[in-house]
């Protein structure tokens, strides 16, 4: 971070000196204007700026091919990302070598633009502050990417998203789904070919990876993103060449309506009922922190429904998110006991008729991806015979396999340090799960990977 | 509580200090307050000031005939048991003292008088069945407890009638035992009396020794469980297991998941600062895991360590709250889980002890006061201790080695006295 503040003065220094007239903002740094710029004459032509424009972008463009070259080298990773959004091997490219490499055209672009010679500025710079224990080595962690690090191609849009992303403002899987969508959109909206190309052919290698690039390399992307991602690149591939730019933006534009509406909107509704019809006047529900899936049903079941039934919440100490849920479950006269740790955590579950559970993600064995600590109570409940309902939309389901929580994981940012470590997500087996409520079915957990094959047949 | 420096927040140093200025009334008074108010807290404190507090009560009270001491004993029992009934380490004390008492009490026998075995019978029945009204060895209970309270208020006592004081205090403390019939044993045990009290003593010194030494002591066997390269979880680990580690890590290299209070994350850097450092400067590396479920990383982990509070005969474990969690995610994958505790907190009790038996505590733990619409609507829950199931431990190290679960029968068999396991230490004192 310390050099990305120190970078636009220094830069600005010796630009000044070669295109003052064409940098008025520049202005903000006089002191170096003053002194260099009597000196070196502003004799740089209009065709040899040009020139040296041309070179430059051609360096950057070889440079971001080299890092796309290296990053896809391991696997078909983030240049064709749609496959592969994920958590694990995405990040991993990002971590090790995307981290560089995102870091690089730019560094390069803005450094090279100055000298050429200040090539040797610190490229790697806030790596050593996190010292990811060894063992965990393998797993992925968000970083707050500085706006000025980001490819100059990344939209504005975008780059705010990334940064709620990296800061976990937005931390939800199907949250951080829609936030894509809706900023794709915009990236999409904005966009025109340039003359000599087609969209079809430009649209995302030019213009959607290099957001997609940053938004990974700020967190991790969920299974969610890779899944939506690779839909929305096999919409763009579709797109006729013939049709003119606008309608197949408008296009566009409207299937990513239609999927956020679908996979989302409809999705969350039917779900919310389905579980909601679960409920039976008289239960105790025991959830774990706040998701807002489960939040919706129990309100949902309140409201709606007009059940009575009374809430245990577990919490994770470390967020605490369930005081929020609580504080809103009361509200509607819903009765909540609720518990900061997982202390006394057989007791509560045996108090509980029903757990519901939010997934994160579900991979294609059955087993869940969640929050860290989901696994914990979802082996409670099934000691006690509990049942316990695990609640996804399809879009988070992977075709991958997970049997163990270190596969596919993600490492706190804000809690690693010499001092402290912690995990987001636990998996927890399939035959620890009763039912899986997707839209499309309530049924048992093994059947995620049929859905899967159904959805993709459906596309 | 401890570590506060105000001066006046009571803890065991200073309940400890005062307890030779005080009579001993006044002491058993005290400590059985810090215990209900949970400001002697932990077995260890617990255990090393009952013991302190019985050792008065032997080196201090008037009592001429084993049975009568035995009968303070019991009664000093109850009361502290009932303060914080939790606590199995207070109990496990008063029965290990209880058996010394009688242990020496019939080698004086042995040396002094042929009838040996006669004295000691009756008081076999008088203490299994504590609520029986027949009791030949109960009313010697009565001088005692007179006795104490003479001691305590002498002043009042210069003018009025002992009778009174004496069946108030009765009245007070055991009423309904008011049958008062001298014993013939009484004379014949009188004259051993002072001898039979340096033994005891000494006994319950032993006892405080064996409770210090427990920590050394447990730790021998560390080098044998915790293997190089090892992944070791460890639970809010109290100064044995820190201990345990710390000396392993002398001799090997692994790595340890230090799980730490969610409360106390700011402190815990503090609270384990030695720790942290032995095990840094010995090259093995402790890894502070901040997650409540540690699911995720059992399948890393090779062994999980967790400190006893206190240990039932069928191995069953009371924990700090949220090990019993994770000793059944270590079970999922399998992992070994051992207990360490030393032997005084083996309990012979098993009333208490189901899986129910939850300690629950401060809610504020989590939950502010200042909170208003939770404190007002929401029922906060806040398990301190949790009972965590013998059919998840692997295995037991106290300071006399490695158990099996098997084992823990003929330990509590060596340390007790049949007669003082079957005296019920609860039902009674709650009155």
């Amino acid at each position: 971070m310390s050099t990305a503040t120190s970078d636009p003065p220094a830069e600005a220094k010796p630009k000044n000196p070669e295109k003052p007239q064409t940098t008025p903002a520049n202005a903000a740094a006089p002191a170096n204007a003053e002194s260099a710029a009597p000196l070196a004459a502003p004799k740089l032509s209009g065709a040899e700026l040009k020139a040296k424009a041309k070179a430059e972008k051609q360096a950057r463009r070889a440079q971001a091919k080299a890092s796309k070259d290296a990053t896809t080298g391991g696997a078909p990773a983030p240049a064709s990302t749609g496959q592969s959004g994920h958590p694990a091997a995405e990040s991993k490219g990002n971590k090790a070598k995307g981290k560089q490499d995102g870091a690089l055209p730019a560094n390069l672009g803005v450094t090279g633009r100055a000298t050429g010679a200040r090539g040797s500025v610190p490229t790697i710079p806030p790596k050593p502050e996190n010292p990811i224990p060894e063992c965990f080595g393998h797993l992925s962690m968000a970083k707050r990417l500085p706006i000025t690090q980001a490819d100059k191609d990344v939209h504005p849009t975008v780059l705010t998203l990334g940064q709620q992303m990296a800061t976990f403002a937005i931390d939800e899987s199907i949250t951080r789904l829609k936030a894509t969508l809706l900023a794709f959109k915009k990236v999409i909206d904005s966009y025109t070919t340039p003359p000599g190309n087609t969209l079809a052919r430009h649209l995302t290698p030019h213009v959607l990876n290099p957001q997609i690039e940053y938004l990974s390399a700020c967190r991790p992307m969920c299974f969610s993103m890779g899944n939506a991602i690779r839909w929305l690149k096999l919409q763009v591939s579709k797109i006729d060449p013939d049709v003119p730019d606008i309608d197949a933006k408008k296009q566009l534009c409207a299937s990513i309506d239609a999927f956020i509406q679908e996979r989302i909107n409809f999705a969350d509704v039917v779900i919310t009922q389905k579980t909601a019809d679960y409920i039976q006047n008289g239960d105790v529900i025991l959830v774990y922190g706040r998701n807002t899936l489960v939040q919706r049903t129990l309100l949902h079941a309140r409201l709606v429904d007009r059940k009575k039934f009374d809430v245990i919440i577990i919490d994770d100490p470390y967020e605490r998110q369930g005081q929020v849920l609580a504080k809103t479950l009361t509200a509607e006269g819903i009765k909540v006991s609720y518990s900061g740790d997982f202390g006394a955590l057989q007791y509560q579950v045996k108090l509980a008729d029903r757990i519901i559970l939010g997934a994160e993600g579900m991979f294609s064995n059955g087993a869940l991806y969640g929050r860290c600590g989901t696994s914990d109570l979802a082996i409670a409940a099934k000691d006690f015979g509990k049942q316990v309902y695990a609640l996804c939309e399809t879009i988070n389901i992977t075709e991958r396999v997970s049997t163990d929580s270190l596969t596919y994981n993600e490492i706190d940012p804000e809690r690693c340090s010499s001092s402290s470590f912690r995990l987001l997500y636990d998996t927890t087996p399939s035959h620890y799960l009763s039912t899986v409520v997707t839209e499309i079915s309530s049924a048992q957990p093994t059947s995620v990977s049929y859905l899967l094959r159904k959805l993709e047949d459906s596309n | 509580m401890a570590t506060q420096k105000g001066g006046y927040t009571p803890s065991l140093e200073k309940f400890l200090d005062s307890l030779k200025s005080r009579p001993v009334q006044a002491s058993v008074e005290l400590l059985i307050s810090l215990l209900k108010r949970r400001q002697i807290k932990g077995s260890e404190a617990c255990a090393t000031a009952t013991a302190h507090i019985l050792l008065q009560v032997v080196a201090r009270d008037k009592w001429t005939n084993v049975d009568q001491l035995l009968g303070r004993i019991q009664l000093i029992g109850r009361k502290l048991v009932a303060a914080q009934p939790h606590e199995l380490a207070t109990g496990n004390i008063v029965r290990r003292v209880l058996g010394l008492i009688r242990d020496e009490a019939s080698e004086e026998r042995n040396d002094a008088t042929t009838d040996s075995p006669r004295p000691a019978s009756p008081s076999l029945p008088a203490v299994s069945h504590a609520s029986s009204p027949s009791k030949p060895a109960r009313p010697p209970l009565l001088p005692s407890i007179g006795g104490s309270f003479a001691r305590t208020q002498s002043m009042f006592n210069l003018l009025s009638d002992p009778n009174v004081i004496l069946s108030t205090g009765s009245n007070a403390s055991t009423p309904g035992q008011v049958s008062g019939a001298s014993t013939p044993i009484l004379n014949p045990q009188a004259t051993n009396v002072s001898s039979l009290r340096s033994e005891v003593i000494d006994g319950i010194q032993e006892i405080m020794d064996e409770i210090k030494m427990v920590d050394e002591q447990v730790q021998t066997y560390a080098d044998i469980f915790i293997h190089p390269g090892d992944y070791i979880l460890v639970y809010q680990p109290s100064r044995t297991v820190q201990k345990f580690l710390t000396r392993a890590a002398s001799k090997r290299k692994f790595t340890v998941f230090l799980v730490v209070d969610p409360s106390t994350t700011a402190t815990s850097e503090g609270q384990y600062a030695s720790l942290l450092k032995s095990m840094a400067s010995n090259g093995s590396s402790v890894i502070t895991v901040l997650n409540a479920g540690l699911m995720a990383y059992m399948s890393r982990v090779d062994k999980v360590i967790l400190g006893a509070r206190a240990i039932t005969a069928q191995g069953g474990v009371v924990v700090d709250s949220g090990a019993a969690a994770i000793a059944r995610a270590a079970r999922e994958r399998r992992r070994t889980v051992i207990v360490l505790g030393g032997v005084y907190k083996l309990s012979s009790e098993s009333k208490l002890l189901s899986e129910s038996q939850i300690e629950w505590g401060d809610p504020s733990k989590y939950v502010s006061f200042a909170d208003g619409s939770l404190v007002s609507q929401v029922r906060v829950k806040n398990a301190v201790s949790e009972f965590l199931p013998a059919d998840q431990v692997d295995t037991y190290i106290t300071n006399l080695g490695a158990h099996a679960q098997e084992n823990l029968h003929t330990i509590i068999a060596d340390h007790y006295k049949e007669e003082d396991i079957n005296f019920d230490l609860y039902g009674k004192a709650q009155r």
